[in-house]
């Protein structure tokens, strides 16, 4: 069995394990010199690094190919596409309604947020308004998925840097909130619970306690969070300066959410252009000062606590009556009419079979989801099926700000950073 | 239910461009509470410089870009509409560009310079609908293989069904040379 060659220079006489291994060898018996490599010249002393797709710390399947000098990054290029699906040309073979479910695959970890926001285009388009009670219901589901989504980006961004109590705390608290979308629908994460002209169904009576039980658990349980991270001077160590990112470059860059609140922009969809009945409730823009990681970190938990505010003002404000729009280009008849009429049994058939009708013209719909902008461009030809609809990702203008935030930063610091703007790949290749 | 911005999001803009470069603006339309302006290729460059640097405007943020095909409408219009948005934090407007290019030369100048976000954008919208960027820097595919055939969400790229050889149909489903010679019903 014969050794491996020396790293580095051939001269190895740097340390002492290489005498140990020059005493090795002549012990076994093999001649000096016959595997001594020679360095080869690169030019400078910049390294390429691969890190992922598959790395724990990317969220999912992201690729970066870092440009090293030492430990430090002077040129960072993602490269992303690895989870590209299609969702845009799925669209357009599909009815409205088939739709609803492939906008819960794109942004995995905020699936209300994409059926609020395409079901919103298109009701737009319909000129429909959904009853007080539905949109009240979406603000609860909505900001219940947001404490949800932010509990996982605590989570796994504390976790990427060592901290894995918090870890498992926040999937102890997330869990109670999956246990909501369960009840409502039947599924935990891909509920497709919000339709065009609704909701699925009206929530069933534990729903009450459930939330209630939210809205009084959960302050407590955020103050426990934050006592193991805010003021945790590793933590602090780890975030405080890093990734800055200036409003200029904030905006330039198309950031939005709490990156762009984190560097000190207050804007806020849900305050600047309110849809949903946003506007009845009282709730504050958390912003950060300087647009780093740390930042970043305080205005997600800050934005827990408005949320449960926000659940607390609709959950007590909820409204009775239907759910749905009674719009019969897109609500089924009802039941009991179908024994009775021809002509409603034919119009639920065709509803069924064909889908509705969407007028022909182009909006842009968007919401303030977890990560920033979530926006549906669609167009609509008259026909039953989207002709085009673009997904504007909170997550890919966010991301495409990266290289900007890592230049000059160490290389442990990249996973922080790529934590601080909590991508999801699903959101970023749809 | 809330319009996107109020009372018609990108009328600010448009105000704006008829205002000062009355020449650039082609078209304007509005609907659902939206305001739509088309705008000429050459003069594209400009009008968003201008949108981003006037302070009566100041839509300094990048939304998005994307095209929208219409393959039947050759030659009375261009094939492609490409659409920009452009948001204002400043005065909560979001506003909407189209650039019309045709199937021929579907190449638009660059908006990388203006606003450093346009960079993926612009590199997704070529991957997938494979309109070119005239100065951007590395115009390379992002979301798809780079050596991926064809632009995916061109409405002439079949996105479904597995070609299957039948007699009735070899001309689709296979390329040229794999066809048998003496085919069986080739004209049918």
């Amino acid at each position: 069995m014969t050794a491996l060659p020396p790293i580095g220079s051939p001269t190895a006489d740097l340390d002492p394990l290489s005498e140990q291994y020059e005493a090795g060898r002549q012990r076994l018996g093999i001649e000096p010199g016959l595997d001594s490599i020679d360095l080869v010249e690169i030019g400078d002393s910049t390294m390429e690094l691969n890190m992922g797709p598959m790395h724990p710390s990317t969220h999912g399947v992201l690729r970066l190919v870092l440009n090293l000098d030492g430990e430090v990054v002077r040129e960072c290029r993602p490269d992303i596409g690895y989870l590209h699906t299609g969702f845009e040309k799925d669209f357009e073979r599909h009815t409205y309604q088939q739709c609803i479910p492939y906008t819960d695959r794109m942004d995995y970890l905020s699936p209300l947020f994409n059926n609020l926001g395409f079901s919103l285009a298109v009701e737009r388009l319909l000129g429909i308004e959904v009853p007080l009670r539905g949109q009240y219901l979406r603000v609860i589901m909505c900001e219940l998925c947001r404490l949800a989504s932010h509990l996982l980006w605590y989570g796994t961004s504390a976790l990427d840097l060592g901290a894995t109590t918090a870890f498992v705390y926040a999937w102890r608290d997330r869990e109670k909130l999956l246990d909501i979308n369960e009840l409502v629908s039947g599924v935990r994460m891909h509920t497709s619970f919000i339709r065009v002209g609704g909701l699925l169904a009206d929530v069933p009576d534990p729903f009450y306690e459930m939330v209630g039980a939210v809205i009084k658990t959960f302050p407590k349980l955020i103050d426990e969070h934050e006592l193991l991270i805010t003021k945790n001077p590793i933590w602090r160590q780890r975030t405080v300066g890093l990734g800055t990112l200036t409003p200029e470059d904030a905006m330039a860059y198309g950031a939005t959410g709490p990156v762009l609140r984190g560097s000190g922009v207050p804007y806020d969809l849900r305050k600047a252009q309110p849809y949903s009945s946003y506007d009845h409730f009282d709730f504050d823009v958390p912003i950060g000062r300087t647009g780093d990681v740390y930042d970043r970190y305080l205005v997600r938990m800050q934005e827990m606590r408005e949320s449960l505010k926000i659940i607390t003002q609709a959950f007590e404000n909820l409204p009775d009556g239907p759910v749905n729009t009674t719009d019969r280009r897109v609500a089924l008849p009802p039941r009991n009419e179908l024994n009775t009429s021809m002509e409603s049994l034919i119009h639920h058939f065709k509803l069924v079979t064909e889908g509705m009708r969407v007028p022909a013209g182009q909006v842009y719909q968007a919401v303030e989801s977890p990560r920033g902008e979530l926006g549906f461009y669609l167009v609509s030809d008259g026909t039953n099926r989207p002709y085009r609809c673009k997904v504007r990702a909170p997550s890919f203008s966010n991301l495409s700000a990266l290289p900007h935030m890592v230049r000059g930063e160490l290389i442990a610091d990249v996973v922080a950073v790529i934590g601080s703007i909590d991508i999801v790949l699903g959101d970023v290749d749809r | 239910m809330t319009a996107v911005g109020s009372p018609m999001s990108g009328a600010r803009a448009a105000d704006l461009l008829e205002r000062e470069l009355p020449t650039a603006v082609r078209r304007r339309e509005s609907g659902f509470g939206e305001v739509t302006v088309w705008v000429d290729r050459a003069d594209l460059v400009a009008v968003c410089t201008l949108l981003r640097d006037h302070p009566d405007a100041a839509y300094t943020t990048p939304v998005f870009v994307t095209a929208v095909d219409w393959p039947d409408r050759e030659p009375a219009e261009p094939r492609f509409d490409v659409v920009y948005m452009l948001r204002s934090l400043q005065y909560n407007d979001v506003c909407r560009l189209i650039v019309q290019v045709t199937e021929d030369d579907p190449n638009l100048p660059t908006l990388e310079e203006v606003f450093a976000g346009m960079d993926w954008h612009e590199r997704e919208c070529f991957d997938l609908l494979g309109i070119t960027f005239t100065g951007h820097h590395a115009l390379q595919r992002i979301l798809l293989p780079t050596d991926w055939d064809g632009h995916p969400l061109r409405k002439d790229y079949a996105s479904f069904g597995e070609p299957i050889a039948f007699t009735h149909n070899l001309e689709w489903a296979l390329p040229a040379q794999e066809r048998p010679r003496d085919m069986p019903g080739g004209s049918r």
